[in-house]
């Protein structure tokens, strides 16, 4: 059997269900997420604190992923290399980073060293050694890795759309490993604080996912968490703001052959009741190959390897962000092209066949997300971190699902704003700036590479 | 790892099939190779076996442009091709009951390419590709490293010399002709593996691929393959200094090193993990924990199958280290491990790393068809799967021991070194 084009027709789908799973609490306040799957060659087990990058105050910023990284080297008893040692001898590489709204300790291992492995993620995060040699590698090494970022001009072009987007008194103008500036003024003191009060078991969880039986991985978890105490203090209140207005920035990048752009402005929270429709619409625009973006740019133009456009929700409304790296010649016809694409997704619904092919893929690839371990422990942390329903994943797709053409439209009405596109174009300015000028597309401002990134606190 | 069972067949045209069923989720992976790579491009073409997958995408006898991504991803799947010295692969990942969609989709384009090419598609994918190299070489710190390696340790006229990519003048000078020939020439059912695992039933998927691609022609005048055999050694040091827009200097070494499949390749990469993988690596712990040279270091081995692999060390220096001082200690790590071979914790350490790092590979049903097909395509023994285990833990102390010896020689040597542009500029 073949459709009217000549492509043959699917089979009976087999049903897909999303891993149940289940949550107990510690006495302590630790919520334990227990994921069991059957025949599992792997086991995850991701630690989770409501602390992130939004956590910290501003003169502080960066503290937050200092402290994830100065985790991983060693214990009271383990130093460094004995850490690493312990760890690795298990097959396991422990990691530890920070994200705007929580931190994460986790590792993978193989079902044998599942034990082991959690008595050791226990010790470092209970007793970590935060030795001060150590914090002084890591800070310089942090501080070297925000230069090596801004000589990327893609990391470069990240950084410095976000500056531009929101206003300063909104820590996601900056990115979530903090400035040159704040990493410079961070002492070992500022990680003991964030550790001594956002690393507790109250308002914390622990994802353990894999072939493990229930009540066996509880003892053991009672047995390394259960005799912990404290709250963190959690995340704060953040109202984020945009910068205001309209216009272009070229971050100067004299002898680039390619101009890095980045388009957009302030978007949704994770809460957005828009969420599932504002989803659609950024596929569409920019999340699959023959998304309006790609097609236009990448097929039909030849200008660029790919452009892409999505929103980053977070528990406070994070950026939506469009991007391209495109020729150095044909940049200024590029951002015309964005911008009316972006904008012209107000104000018309899409057509059936665009809307079908976005919704059916989101919906379609929903099984092949949580084809790994990993995969399926990752999507218990934004049920746990952000609270959202236990019945998330379950209802998600029929969520996708039940979006309309009139919401897409609707969701692109209220979620585009033009008249607060900001571009940002990180590239040879004495090559781009005229057409850019002459293309009427807004107010055209030039920037350095320092004055385009975001300093000090404020 | 998981016990996979692998059912293998071959059509009357030549086509190569390995099935790997694992139905326990409901999704499949189909993975086409193509024993066709940029080593088999001639001076003058370089980057065609590239920019040729790029026209893949393009549409075929019955598949308009872009309705390749269409119809995969509307199916729920992912897809995507990537290009290499020794292979070009194609892959699709969807829900199981679309594995017929994926086939007739493959089968569609090597069976009938060439009537939906035109020069506007060649023209457009071209600038995409100039654009690919653009992002990934011209404008990125350190981009060019890969290419320049190769350049030093494989002669002019050598499949390896040039780079995957290309260069801008030979994309330039692309033709429609060179794409009919390069079909013609590569793009058959006999130089090519297909794999399929996952979700299916292996009779209803032996009788679909012979469906579909068991009426396409074989090509009974497959080129020879390229000649690339090459001393074993360089011979001696090679060095170059390059001047780029980067805040930090970084120190590649690189190695001529036996090919991908031999026992030998085995114990450099058990050398490579020892060197490089992980914080107790001793690169990690001697050079960026303990005498604090380097702002990080990777050790990285290339599984290139004709002449010789590439064996490459490389590590950015911290701030205000001297590059000199940077090559000089990964030179004594090197030095180090040919004097004193890893000792027992450090294979244990090693091992194991290496054991969770297969089961989470073969964990993705995609990465797990595509080492199927990478070990029929390059050695026609798709079981060598289940063997990676087990040929890791061969290799003794001794004979990782020996292996640096033999090859991680100055003679043997190339040394990169990428130093910030005078102006001054931190980019």
């Amino acid at each position: 059997m073949a459709d009217l084009l000549g492509a043959p027709l699917p089979g009976t789908p087999r049903p897909y269900h999303f891993p149940a799973f289940e949550r107990r609490a510690l006495a302590n306040g630790l919520t334990v997420w227990l994921v069991p799957i059957e025949g599992a060659a792997l086991t995850n087990a991701h630690f989770l604190s409501d602390a992130g990058a939004a956590a910290e105050d501003e003169v502080h910023a960066g503290v937050a992923a200092l402290t994830a990284q100065l985790l991983v080297t060693g214990t009271r008893r383990l130093d460094a290399a004995e850490f690493a040692e312990a760890t690795e001898r298990l097959g396991i590489e422990v990691g530890s980073e920070s994200s705007w709204d929580s931190s994460r300790a986790a590792f993978q291992a193989l079902p044998t060293q599942l034990d082991a492995g959690l008595a050791l993620l226990a010790e470092m995060l209970r007793e970590p050694r935060l030795d001060p040699g150590e914090f002084d590698r890591l800070k310089s090494e942090r501080l070297a890795d925000i230069l090596q970022a801004r000589a990327e001009p893609g990391r470069l072009a990240d950084e410095a759309f976000l500056g531009q987007v929101f206003d300063p008194a909104t820590p996601y103008r900056r990115i979530s490993a903090g400035t040159p500036e704040t990493v410079a003024g961070l002492g070992l003191d500022d990680v003991r604080a964030f550790h001594a009060t956002q690393f507790l078991p109250g308002r914390a969880h622990l994802v353990i996912a894999g072939a493990i039986r229930a009540d066996a991985v509880m003892r053991r978890v009672e047995a390394e968490f259960g005799d912990w105490q404290g709250t963190g203090a959690g995340h704060r209140q953040l109202e984020p703001r945009a910068a205001g207005g309209r216009r272009v920035v070229i971050v100067d990048r004299p002898g680039s052959v390619q101009t890095e752009l980045r388009v957009g402005h302030v978007g949704i929270d994770r809460y957005d009741p828009r969420y599932f429709a504002a989803l659609v619409m950024a596929a569409l625009l920019g999340g699959v190959f023959n998304s309006r973006l790609n097609s236009r740019l990448r097929e039909e133009l030849g200008y660029t390897y790919g452009a892409a456009a999505g929103f980053d929700p977070r528990r406070f409304r994070g950026p939506l962000r469009a991007a391209a790296a495109v020729h150095t010649e044909v940049t200024a016809s590029a951002i015309s092209e964005m911008l009316s694409l972006i904008e012209g997704i107000r104000g018309g619904e899409p057509t059936a066949a665009e809307l079908n092919q976005v919704r059916d893929f989101l919906v379609g690839v929903f099984p092949l997300r949580f084809e790994t371990t990993g995969g399926v422990a990752s999507a218990i942390e934004p049920i746990a971190i952000y609270g959202l329903p236990d019945a998330w994943w379950t209802t998600y797709r029929a969520r996708l699902e039940a979006v309309t053409a009139a919401d897409v439209r609707e969701a692109a009405d209220a979620l585009i704003h033009p008249d607060q596109l900001v571009v940002v174009a990180v590239g040879d300015a004495a090559a781009i700036r005229p057409a850019i000028e002459a293309a009427g597309v807004g107010r055209v401002e030039l920037a350095t590479v320092e004055s385009a990134t975001p300093g000090a606190a404020t | 790892m998981p016990q996979i069972p692998i059912e293998r067949h071959r059509l009357a045209n030549g086509l190569r099939l390995v099935l790997a069923p694992d139905p326990r989720t409901p999704i499949v992976a189909v993975n086409l190779w193509y024993d066709v790579g940029s080593k088999h491009e001639r001076a003058g073409k370089t980057g065609f076996a590239h920019l040729f997958e790029h026209m893949m995408f393009q549409g075929s006898a019955n598949v308009a442009k872009g309705e390749h991504f269409s119809r995969i991803q509307g199916a729920g799947g992912t897809n995507n091709a990537s290009t290499w010295l020794d292979r070009t692969n194609y892959f699709e990942v969807l829900p199981s009951h679309h594995l017929q969609l994926a086939l007739w989709l493959e089968a569609d384009r090597l069976g009938g390419l060439l009537p939906a090419m035109s020069q506007e598609k060649l023209d457009n994918q071209r600038e995409v590709v100039k654009n690919e190299r653009r992002w990934s070489v011209d404008n990125q710190p350190y981009g060019t490293w890969d290419e320049k390696l190769q350049a030093l340790l494989f002669p002019p006229g050598h499949g390896y010399h040039h780079s995957t990519i290309g260069s801008m003048e030979d994309l330039n000078a692309a033709s429609l002709a060179d794409v009919s020939h390069f079909f013609a020439s590569y793009y058959a059912p006999n130089n090519a593996v297909l794999t399929i695992a996952g979700d299916f039933e292996p009779a209803v998927a032996v009788e679909m691929v012979e469906r579909h691609f068991g009426p396409i022609p074989a090509n009974p005048d497959l080129p020879p393959p390229p000649d690339l055999r090459i001393a074993p050694r360089l011979g001696s040091e090679v060095r170059e200094d390059v001047p780029d827009r980067v805040p930090l200097p970084r120190v590649y070494l690189a190695y001529r090193a036996p090919v991908f499949g031999t026992t030998e390749f085995d114990h450099l990469e058990v050398a490579a993990d020892v060197l490089g993988s992980g914080r107790a690596s001793r690169l990690y712990a001697h050079l960026v924990r303990e005498r604090q040279l380097a702002q990080d270091v990777a050790v990285y081995l290339f599984p290139f199958v004709g002449g010789a692999a590439i064996f490459a060390a490389w590590a950015t220096a911290r701030p205000g280290t001297d590059p000199a001082e940077l090559e000089a200690a990964l030179l004594g790590e090197i030095a180090g491990l040919i004097s004193n071979g890893p000792s027992d914790a450090e294979l244990e350490r090693v091992r194991n790393l290496h054991a969770a790092a297969i089961e989470s590979s073969l964990e993705r049903l995609g990465e797990r068809a595509d080492r199927l097909s990478m070990y029929t395509c390059l050695f026609d023994q798709p079981e060598r799967v289940a063997d990676e285990v087990a040929r890791y833990r061969a290799a003794d102390a001794g004979l990782v021991q020996a292996a640096a010896a033999d090859r991680l020689v100055a003679d043997n040597r190339v040394v990169l070194t990428y130093l910030p542009m005078e102006d001054g500029s931190d980019g």
